[in-house]
């Protein structure tokens, strides 16, 4: 029941936040369009053709090792800035508990 | 996004048993961890290729909804002491609303701009240069804060993450 509660507050939240967004996209002119807006041509011509089969819709296997660079490169980005906040946050901690000797040190 | 972990000592009842905080405890991390992969994987599209990148995503949001509920808890305590809080603490706060927002627009826009997902399940979108440079931005921003947002808990992560290591089951003879 709990966790049912604070799904639908979440759930909540998040269509704000969507919603923000599509008020943005409205009021900046980029938005998707609506019932007033029909599809561009070319869209409405390559979903056409996906369903036809013309344009092959990639499959779930697409999994491409030649281009495990790509990878790679998100995982050395990630792991760069994890050692950058755990050495700030260390040096921090440091920091404060020298404090907290020195204080008790001369009190 | 989220929250910290919602396990740590000093915010968790002390009646909740313990096997029910290791039970926790685990489901927080592997999630946590599974998040962190499943989001890896999905920023690098020329690795996943389209179709594994756009199914990711829409998987990555419901795990986002779950994530975010089980600590939905902390979300509202930090909230209503935020003035209280130290300024570690508000840095997180802020660090995860950012997440929250970052994120929650880049599944959106994805999907918005879905080329293989959503035309796969009947559904034609126009396309839409708007979503497509907020997808790019948010993934990007998102791409910052989510080590940010897993650094900030590492203490966590390592304590945790010691006692799977340390933890043998018991074998009976």
């Amino acid at each position: 029941m709990k966790f049912l509660r604070h799904f639908t507050a979440v759930v909540l939240v998040v269509a704000v936040i969507v919603g923000l967004g599509m008020l943005w996209a409205h009021t900046s002119g980029g938005g998707t369009g609506h019932a007033e807006h029909a599809p561009p041509r070319e869209v409405i011509l390559r979903v056409q053709q996906i369903k036809a089969g013309v344009i092959r819709v990639q499959s779930g296997d697409g999994f491409s090792l030649a281009n495990t660079s790509d990878l790679i490169r998100t995982c050395l980005i990630e792991a760069v800035l994890v050692a950058l906040v755990i050495t700030v946050s260390a040096a921090w901690r440091r920091r404060r508990r020298i404090r907290r000797t020195a204080v008790r040190g001369s009190g | 996004m989220d929250a910290g972990p919602s396990t740590s000592l000093a915010d968790r009842p002390v009646a909740v048993s313990r096997r029910r905080i290791l039970a926790r405890t685990r489901l927080d991390f592997w999630l946590d961890g599974l998040l962190l992969v499943a989001y890896t994987l999905a920023y690098s599209l020329g690795f996943t290729g389209i179709a594994v990148h756009e199914w990711l995503g829409i998987g990555l949001g419901v795990v986002l909804l779950v994530h975010l509920t089980l600590h939905w808890d902390w979300v509202i305590r930090t909230t209503q002491k935020l003035l209280r809080r130290n300024g570690r603490e508000r840095f997180i706060w802020l660090v995860n609303l950012l997440l929250l927002v970052s994120m929650t627009l880049c599944i959106a826009s994805g999907i918005l701009i879905s080329e293989v997902a959503l035309p796969a399940l009947g559904i034609a979108l126009p396309a839409s240069s708007f979503w497509r440079q907020v997808h790019g931005t948010t993934a990007t921003l998102t791409l910052i804060l989510v080590p940010i947002h897993a650094a900030l808990r590492w203490r966590w992560i390592a304590g945790v993450a010691r006692r799977f290591v340390a933890w043998r089951p018991k074998r009976s003879r």
